[in-house]
């Protein structure tokens, strides 16, 4: 497969996965917010935020893993520090969906755990990441 | 309204034992790594044996690290627990072990044996 067309695929694979993340993120905050107990309404929502996590959100960011790595491979990025920097937000943010997912989980199954509190602030850093993630992709600035 | 206790457990199951395939994924990569592709490169002077399953291993490792953290936010696994699914990905073979403390833990979900391998007679 050519570059361009890698590339169009990871760009839309990680509009996907960041998609997901922020909708996932705001949803948990609100969570984290509350502390009364979930209504019938909002148990329904918890199931349809799961079932987008996992239907959409976990298969983009996988795809944009994948291409990601592939583009990587085949350009001989591997010396650059720019992707080195680039690969530590990508774990981080992998890292994040990871516990959002759990938590997603969790709350589904109602369990008396309330989410961590720095989840709270899991939609700006999402955001600033995945700037920053642009920008170094782009501009490729070291 | 919450799924079921019934359904909780089975969801539970069903992610321990996707955990379990990717966990011996990562193993086997580790494995075809170390004792394939890199005395390949090393000794025989193939290096596009690395340059192709050092990625496929990149790979499987990040999916098995983000597995865990998954699975252990949404549950209740103790530090040592977390420790040991750590430690296992970072040796060879380590995967094998694993594969049996899951299966285990799977186990103690539906209720026959507690994830220390004793049988549970509490039910």
């Amino acid at each position: 497969m050519g570059y361009l067309w890698l590339k169009a695929f990871h760009v839309a694979a990680v509009i996907g996965w960041i998609g997901g993340m922020s909708v996932s993120s705001v949803f948990i905050a609100v969570h984290v917010a509350s502390s009364r107990p979930l209504a019938a309404g909002e148990s329904r929502m918890i199931e349809i935020v799961r079932a987008w996590d996992w239907k959409v959100t976990t298969p983009a960011m996988l795809l944009a893993w994948a291409l990601g790595m592939t583009m990587a491979v085949q350009a001989g990025w591997f010396s650059s520090r720019w992707l080195m920097v680039k690969l530590v937000l990508v774990f981080g943010l992998s890292a994040l969906h990871g516990v959002q997912s759990g938590m997603l989980r969790r709350m589904a199954r109602g369990a008396n755990r309330s989410p961590p509190t720095f989840l709270r602030y899991s939609a700006p850093a999402v955001l600033m990441a995945i700037a920053a993630i642009a920008i170094l992709a782009v501009v490729k600035p070291f | 309204m919450p799924p079921t206790e019934a359904t909780a457990r089975t969801d539970e199951r069903d992610l321990l034992r996707r955990m379990r395939l990717v966990s011996l994924l990562e193993g086997a990569t580790l494995v075809a790594l170390l004792f394939v592709a890199v005395p390949l490169k090393h000794i025989a002077g193939h290096p596009a044996a690395t340059s192709i399953i050092g990625p496929i291993h990149g790979m499987a490792f990040l999916l098995y690290v983000w597995m865990l953290i998954q699975t252990v936010s949404g549950a209740d696994w103790s530090r040592a627990e977390i420790a040991r699914a750590v430690i296992v990905a970072f040796i060879p073979f380590g995967a094998f072990a694993n594969e049996r403390f899951l299966k285990r833990k799977e186990l103690a979900l539906a209720g026959s044996v507690s994830p220390e391998g004793k049988w549970d007679t509490s039910g």
